[in-house]
């Protein structure tokens, strides 16, 4: 080994003496924040369920999102059902890929 | 004579912490890690002890409040180093531009002249001689050497190419030899 590869490690061993400083970090601890691991999830879809709802509740009348989906298994993409349709399925999509990336 | 009991794992320690929010066993893991961390602090701010002392208790309190994060792929000291290399970032970034790839520094030290190393290099010379390190090559120096980093984590906790990280290291060791070289009586 390089010598001065061996005087950076025998450095880097050399152990410092704690002096105070662990009891002064356990002084400085906050409250662990403690979510509970369903609150998240529910969170998330219960504002995407909800938005989902009101879009419902605002569209046109006649658009349903079962309606909407009828829509879609025939192509028609653009009727006031299938834009709700469309909508809702975009706001669960997005929920799940929120779920996933604060998951990682 | 019942045998002392072995002293728990990190990741035993971690897990009373997010099980049971056990504050003595993260008290543990201070005292456990406290020494390096801070070390590799004292390396980065150039020997300003309190400074480094500041930032280590800012990594071990964004620790315990990020805990849950940890994922036990890696050693829990290479999770703290990450945060520890991101602390001073921050702050040196308050202070000034850090440019952890550029190729700046003092003047670089003839390379020649680094033949010789001491047999014994007093700490403080070796804290002189890092000083005059730019800011990528002390980090370099810092992450692979006092963190025990492979040279892809190094780049990866540092946020620099695989090759600068490599280029750094280099660089630095030839400046430390020659720095501790002259300073031999």
């Amino acid at each position: 080994m390089n010598d001065i590869d061996r005087v950076l490690r025998e450095d880097a061993r050399t152990p410092l003496p704690d002096d105070g400083f662990s009891t002064r970090v356990m002084a400085a601890l906050p409250a662990r924040p403690r979510l509970r691991p369903w609150l998240q999830p529910a969170l998330v879809f219960g504002s995407a369920g909800l938005g989902s709802l009101l879009a419902i509740a605002l569209a046109p009348a006649g658009a349903s999102v079962l309606q909407g989906f009828a829509d879609l298994a025939q192509l028609h993409l653009r009727t006031p059902g299938a834009l709700s349709a469309i909508a809702f399925g975009g706001a669960l999509l997005a929920s799940a890929v929120v779920l996933a990336i604060e998951s990682d | 004579m019942p045998a002392p009991a072995a002293s728990p794992s990190d990741a035993e320690l971690i897990l009373a912490v997010l099980e049971r929010e056990d504050r003595r066993a993260f008290g543990l893991l201070v005292e456990r890690h406290q020494s390096q961390v801070r070390t590799v602090l004292r390396r980065m701010t150039r020997g300003d002890l309190a400074l480094a002392d500041d930032l280590a208790q800012e990594v071990f309190v964004l620790a315990w409040r990020n805990l849950g994060k940890f994922r036990f792929e890696a050693k829990f000291s290479t999770w703290l180093y990450r945060i520890a290399f991101n602390a001073w970032q921050s702050e040196a970034r308050k202070k000034h531009e850090v440019l952890l790839d550029s190729e700046e520094g003092s003047p670089a030290e003839s390379l020649e002249m680094a033949t010789e190393m001491p047999d014994v290099v007093a700490r403080v010379d070796l804290e002189r001689a890092m000083a005059v390190l730019s800011d990528g090559e002390r980090a370099a120096i810092t992450a692979c050497f006092y963190a025990d980093l492979s040279h892809e984590e190094a780049a990866e906790a540092l946020g620099l190419p695989l090759g600068t990280v490599k280029t750094h290291i280099l660089r630095a060791r030839a400046k430390l030899k020659a720095r501790l070289a002259k300073e031999k009586p």
